[in-house]
């Protein structure tokens, strides 16, 4: 099996050699400088002893000298002198014993040398009894005073070196420590960096797997890695995906299941519609054979059918928009066709209502590139509305009139208008405004709706505005025909099939 | 006298169209699915011959699509109406690519439906 520690246990390991190493190399550190300090110490006494001991042997020497010199004069006798020998040799001794391993060593034997040599040539002639000569004595006594300032001058050159062999240490080992804890330092920042790495490279395909997901790539999986606790949110977020997957499907599926539902319904609803209206208007068109109640009965059935009709086209048409089916067919057209079209077809229904229309056209308007029976369909359902909300005798205008390189398409009355949040909802299928006078106004709600459908597939806009109690109104807005497109329909170059096509997709608004 | 053969497997849209047109002044044949769309082709002759069809899209046992294609296949120039409940805006295309001389959607505009008979069979 392969290590693959935690992050929690990664970081504890981390810290703890970290750790450790500093303090492994601070105690060693710390140790090693108070050594060099005792050693400094130990050696910086023996020279000072040695100093002095020097100071010494150059007095007893002195003492030893002056002896023989009184000796001499027959102011002192042997006793004296060999009393004065001894005490010399004595100190000189104990400093042959601090010189001991020394550097300086050589220069106290030297001393003692010169010293047994003046003995040899001055004190022992004299006790033997001889008469040694005063410029031998001289002589002699130069050559040790010179060992003796050669010793102590030797003594302070090893205590300078003592002192510089201290400073070297101690600057060696301060180094030795600082680059102790740089590497284990730098160990530790390789470690962490490690760590480091160990989780970029699962983290970014965990922040890759999430922007795919939010971006609606629901499929998107990340692959699991790195330590434990990132394997685990890899994990997560792969349970996640699938949740979401799964939640999305089903919601797709049951779309569609609506869908499906609601175009079977109204494509169902066709046939028996076909037979009622088809008799419907049979029966009204044999106006002779029936009684007046009976035809008023036809002519009723008749209407409801058409209404029926009606509505089962617009949910066809709802249900298309929803899946993406609701197709145009876009075409030159001129915009004085449209609206008079639209207006002619709506009259008798404001005519019902006592209600005057109005139509004006701005002149020498472009063509506007649109499918000439949704658009038909589109001012018809605008017209319906105004025909519906607006009161009886009430004034409707529909305009049309040039915005740069559009057409603007108005439809305004001056009924009892809408206000802000009935604004907000008007484009909303199945929403209707209240009416005011609680009267029932009909539709179904959906005709701005799939107005709004249409206009978005004709890649135009449409708006409502209204003050309440100043009538509302809606407008819409249409491409015009570019030159080049205009140049390029001249051309006559249509599919025969055409008139076909138009009249397939023709109901009535 | 103009005489259609109008299929449907309706048999109200059947006797819907049967007595409209009928009182319209055409003399109207029936059947309930393409088969017999067929057999009643092959069957009439001369005189009997119908001037054109009027064709439910929509059939069990053969299909009105099917039984276009069929009666184009075997060379036959009969005037075809395709009627359906089901017609999107690409469907025209498709009949007319399989040799519909016309569609027309249900419910019907009567005088649409009128106009294009009396275009194909006059």
């Amino acid at each position: 099996m392969r290590l693959n520690p935690s992050l929690t246990t990664r970081l504890r390991v981390g810290f703890i050699v970290l750790f450790a190493m500093l303090l492994v190399v601070s105690l060693l550190g710390v140790a090693r400088l108070f050594q060099i300090r005792v050693d400094f110490e130990d050696q910086t006494q023996r020279y000072s002893d040695l100093d002095v001991k020097a100071a010494q042997m150059q007095t007893a020497f002195a003492t030893e000298n002056a002896a023989v010199t009184a000796f001499r004069r027959g102011g002192a006798d042997q006793a004296q002198l060999r009393d004065a020998t001894a005490a010399a040799d004595r100190t000189d001794a104990q400093a042959l014993q601090l010189a001991a391993g020394d550097s300086v060593r050589p220069l106290v034997r030297r001393r003692i040398a010169a010293e047994e040599d003046w003995r040899r040539r001055v004190a022992d002639p004299l006790l033997r009894g001889g008469a040694p000569s005063a410029q031998a004595q001289r002589e002699s006594g130069a050559s040790v005073e010179a060992a003796s300032r050669s010793l102590a001058a030797g003594v302070d050159e090893a205590k300078d070196a003592s002192r510089d062999r201290a400073h070297d240490r101690t600057r060696n080992t301060t180094i030795l420590v600082a680059a102790g804890l740089a590497a284990a330092l730098l160990a530790a920042l390789i470690l962490f960096s490690g760590l480091i790495n160990s989780m970029r490279a699962p983290l970014a395909r965990l922040v890759g797997g999430a922007r795919r997901l939010a971006g609606g790539d629901l499929e998107t999986r990340v692959k699991v890695g790195g330590p434990v606790e990132i394997a685990i949110l890899g994990r997560a977020f792969n349970e996640m995906a699938a949740e979401l997957e799964r939640d999305a499907r089903e919601r797709d599926r049951l779309e569609r299941m609506k869908d499906d539902f609601v175009l079977t319904v109204s494509h169902e609803l066709r046939t028996p519609v076909t037979v009622v209206k088809g008799f419907a208007e049979m029966l009204t068109a044999e106006k002779g054979d029936l009684n007046s109640r009976q035809r008023e009965a036809a002519e009723v059935i008749s209407d409801s059918a058409g209404q029926l009709q009606k509505m089962i086209n617009d949910l066809l048409d709802l249900a298309r928009s929803d899946a993406g089916k609701l197709r145009i067919e876009t075409e030159p057209v001129s915009v004085r066709t449209l609206v008079q079209n639209a207006a002619r077809r709506m009259k008798p229904e404001f005519e019902e209502k006592g209600q005057r229309l109005t139509v004006s056209v701005e002149s020498e308007l472009p063509k506007v590139m649109a499918d000439p029976h949704r658009i038909g369909q589109v001012l018809s359902n605008l017209l319906t509305n105004a025909n519906r909300y607006a009161p009886e005798k009430a004034r409707v205008r529909l305009t049309a009139a040039g915005a740069g390189r559009q057409v603007e398409f108005a439809v305004s009355d001056d009924g009892p208008g809408l206000d802000e949040e009935e604004l907000e909802h008007v484009f909303e299928r199945f929403w209707r405004a209240d009416s005011g006078e609680s009267q029932e106004v009909g539709g179904t709600g959906i005709g701005l709706a799939i107005a709004q459908s249409l206009i978005e597939l004709h890649k135009g806009e449409i708006s409502a505005a209204s003050e309440p109690g100043e009538g509302a109104s809606f407008r819409f807005l249409l491409p015009t025909v570019s030159e080049k497109a205009n140049g390029a329909s001249g051309d006559g170059a249509k599919p025969a099939r055409k008139p076909t096509q138009r009249s397939a997709a023709k109901s009535k608004a | 006298m103009t005489r259609l053969l109008v299929a449907d497997d309706s048999e109200t849209v059947l006797l819907m169209l049967e007595r409209r047109l009928e009182m319209a002044g055409y003399e109207v044949i029936t059947a309930v699915d393409g088969q017999e769309v067929i057999d009643k082709i092959a069957a009439a002759t001369g005189r009997n011959a119908p001037d054109m069809i009027l064709l439910d899209a929509m059939m069990p046992r053969k299909s009105g699509v099917e039984a276009l294609q069929e009666l184009r296949e075997g060379g036959n120039e009969i005037p075809i109406l395709i009627i359906s409940a089901h017609l999107d805006v690409e469907e025209p295309d498709r009949m007319a690519e399989l040799g519909a001389n016309g569609c027309v959607p249900k419910p019907f505009e009567w005088d649409e439906l009128i106009g294009r008979i009396e275009e194909l069979a006059p």
